[in-house]
């Protein structure tokens, strides 16, 4: 069986694509640049025993990549899980981002997911498969800061919820993981006020948790706590908090 | 240098394995190959894999770090040739376990598993029996390399071999090493590990010597005034069946390993380990070793290193002509009677080959010679008089291994030093690639 994981190159979707093939899972991997799919590809099938094939794809400019995934899982096992673990944040998303930039950060965090989840609902349904959305820390309440990108993030928080209500666990496994801090690219060289999880940490969860059902929760368990903590911070307190 | 998200640098302190050398350096993480590319071109950069290196060879201030651990995986293998190509930052333990189980050895790897195949070939190093596998350069096919302005080339012995060659201990001057394919060697079952004590320095250079073909070949030593050169000199032969294998399956030592807070190689705790080693290869042997064991000796090093203490230490590694050895050696043992130094730990290797550029090769026995706390001034006093005797002996310095050496000693311990210098140069002529260690020794 199949699994496509869309945002392979770097971080967690890096660590999940290492994961699914050290479970054996064959893999279709997507990411925007053909070097890094090229290599990543290679790597996992001289490592394990799996196939891997490669679609690059610039998802800000694309206005059906599903249609592309699903031209490209042509010639490989039945589609078993779709994994959606893209996003792209950007230091000047406070507000003052031009149409071209706002359209860009929806494209990849919240058009994307959405389209490419549309266009292979069908096949996962075919073998009763999973599909696994990733939100963020930073969609639990809107900041000055990341406004775009929480935006998205809570909006595709919101289509996963749809995608529960309309199909049953037992006909299409719908799961969202709400990300705290992970140690990555995007978080490299920052100062930040909790621990960050190891990508390689939060993918075997992920890949274990592949068989278990429908379900929304945080990675890791604690930040759920931290979220809770923060919707419940009072307005006048909450909005003192900038940094 | 304000941090620049587009390329995500940080601030980080960074320190040599001997923990001689430190500095707080802007470092880039880059995970993808366009994070390689969008440093901008004329930006002062050195390429860092593992940073395992004893000395700074990998940071330095007033430069950009990248940092190519994440570009760490296997790209095409060759199971008929035994042709293996990898990223520069896969590390050869890695790649040492990759090749293993598909009958294959990489022949020539340091003793630090995690050190990165890009950083073997920048250091051109040497494995565990030089005189017969040569350095890391003859087992190297091809190089991807990134130029700052030229941007990728492939390069290998009829393609850019200039350039090929000079990535070889060009401790990165020539370029960010991207890949590299690795001609490997039909691996053996296990190696049947025999020990042989010595009496003394001049000895194990006569049992290397004689042992020449092994394919795992190094002496350890005593370096007490009273005990001086006694040791132990230890060789492997291929095993054609893995019967009934000695040493435990290996776990990586660390990158970096935390010291004890304070040093445990005092005169006593000197002595102990000496003896612990007497013990421990008390039996001739054969005994049957894994591979992997009998390649990666330092796993079993970690409290070791940890006893340096906070200190730190410094090897200097000296690679001494046969015909000025017996000499030097007594002239070391009187230096070592009248300065009494601290000295952890001699270890001999043999070697037989041509040296190139800075790559630290010849014919000759080398001695690494571990030394804790280096800034004691009694420590202090004796690694220059080591210094100084080595010179005196044509012995050539290890400019990957000692951090205590100086522009002037390395460029009297290498006779072409200023040839070898201008021909890695020519590959970098605006100076953009830089390190702490290219900085001291004026490369």
């Amino acid at each position: 069986m199949t699994a496509v994981v869309v945002g392979a190159s770097s971080g967690l979707g890096r660590a999940l694509a290492v994961e699914l093939a050290r479970n054996g899972h064959d893999l279709l991997l997507v990411a925007s640049d053909p070097r890094d799919l090229a290599v990543m590809a290679a790597d996992l099938r001289l490592r394990y025993p799996v196939q891997t094939a490669s679609l690059a794809i610039d998802l800000a400019g694309s206005t059906n990549p599903g249609a592309r995934i699903l031209e490209a899982l042509d010639g490989l096992p039945p589609l078993s899980a779709l994994l959606l673990p893209v996003g792209m944040s950007r230091n000047d998303d406070d507000g003052s981002l031009s149409a071209a930039g706002i359209g860009q950060m929806l494209a990849i965090n919240l058009h994307a997911p959405i389209a490419i989840a549309h266009a292979l609902l069908p096949a996962l349904l075919a073998t009763r498969g999973a599909i696994v959305g990733f939100g963020s820390i930073a969609g639990a309440r809107g900041r000055s800061r990341n406004v775009v990108y929480a935006s998205a993030k809570r909006g595709l928080e919101t289509y996963f919820e749809s995608l529960r209500h309309g199909h049953l666990p037992s006909a299409l496994r719908v799961q969202f993981h709400k990300l705290g801090f992970l140690r990555s690219n995007l978080t490299f060289g920052m100062k930040l006020p909790l621990p960050a999880a190891e990508p390689e940490a939060i993918a075997r969860t992920v890949v274990a948790a592949l068989e278990r059902g429908s379900f929304t929760r945080y990675q890791p368990r604690w930040w759920g706590q931290v979220a809770l903590l923060v919707r419940s911070l009072p307005w006048f307190v909450f909005r003192r908090m900038r940094d | 240098m304000s941090p620049r998200r587009g390329f995500a640098l940080a601030q980080l302190d960074l320190r040599s394995f001997d923990r001689s050398c430190a500095a707080r350096c802007h470092v880039q993480k880059p995970d993808r190959y366009r994070l390689i590319e969008a440093l901008p071109a004329d930006v002062q950069r050195i390429t860092r894999g593992a940073g395992v290196s004893y000395v700074d060879a990998s940071f330095g201030e007033d430069c950009v770090v990248q940092d190519i651990g994440a570009f760490d995986r296997l790209i095409e293998f060759d199971a008929e040739q035994g042709l293996l190509t990898v990223e520069a930052g896969a590390s050869v333990g890695d790649v040492t376990r990759f090749a293993l189980g598909h009958g294959w050895l990489l022949p020539v790897v340091p003793g630090h598993p995690r050190a990165s195949i890009g950083g073997c070939i920048a250091a051109d190093v040497h494995g565990k029996n030089p005189a017969r596998d040569g350095t890391f350069r003859r087992h190297v096919e091809a190089i991807e390399l990134f130029d700052p302005v030229a941007g990728w080339l492939a390069l290998d012995a009829d393609d850019e071999a200039g350039r090929f060659d000079a990535c070889f201990a060009g401790f990165g001057i020539p370029g960010l090493i991207g890949s590299a394919t690795l001609r490997l060697v039909r691996a053996p079952a296990a190696y049947a590990m025999r020990s042989l004590h010595v009496a003394s320095l001049v000895e194990a250079g006569e049992v290397l010597q004689a042992h020449a073909g092994a394919p795992v070949l190094y002496g350890w030593h005593d370096a007490r005034p009273g005990h001086f050169g006694r040791g132990v000199v230890r060789y492997g032969l291929e095993a054609k069946e893995a019967e009934r294998l000695g040493g435990r399956s290996p776990v990586d030592l660390p990158k970096a390993i935390a010291p004890w807070p304070l040093c445990a190689w005092n005169r006593l705790g000197i002595a102990a380990m000496n003896g612990w080693i007497q013990h421990r290869y008390a039996h001739a042997g054969p005994r049957h070793v894994a591979v992997e064991a009998a390649l990666f000796p330092l796993n079993e090093a970690r409290a070791y290193y940890a006893g340096f203490g906070t200190a730190g230490f410094v090897e200097a590694q000296w690679l001494v002509p046969h015909a000025r050895y017996a000499d030097f050696i007594e002239a070391l043992h009187s230096a070592v009677s009248r300065l009494r130094p601290r000295i952890s730990l001699i270890a001999s290797k043999l070697f037989d080959g041509d040296p190139q550029g800075l790559s630290f090769d010849g014919r000759g026995i080398a001695l690494a010679i571990q030394m804790p706390q280096p800034r004691e001034r009694r420590q202090a006093a004796f690694i220059e008089a080591l210094t100084t005797l080595a010179l005196e002996h044509q012995a050539r310095p290890n400019l990957i291994k000692d951090s205590s050496l100086d522009a002037a000693s390395a460029r009297r311990g290498i006779a072409d030093f200023e040839a070898a210098r201008e021909q890695l140069r020519r590959f970098d002529p605006g100076n953009l690639q830089r390190s702490g260690l290219t900085a001291r020794l004026g490369l």
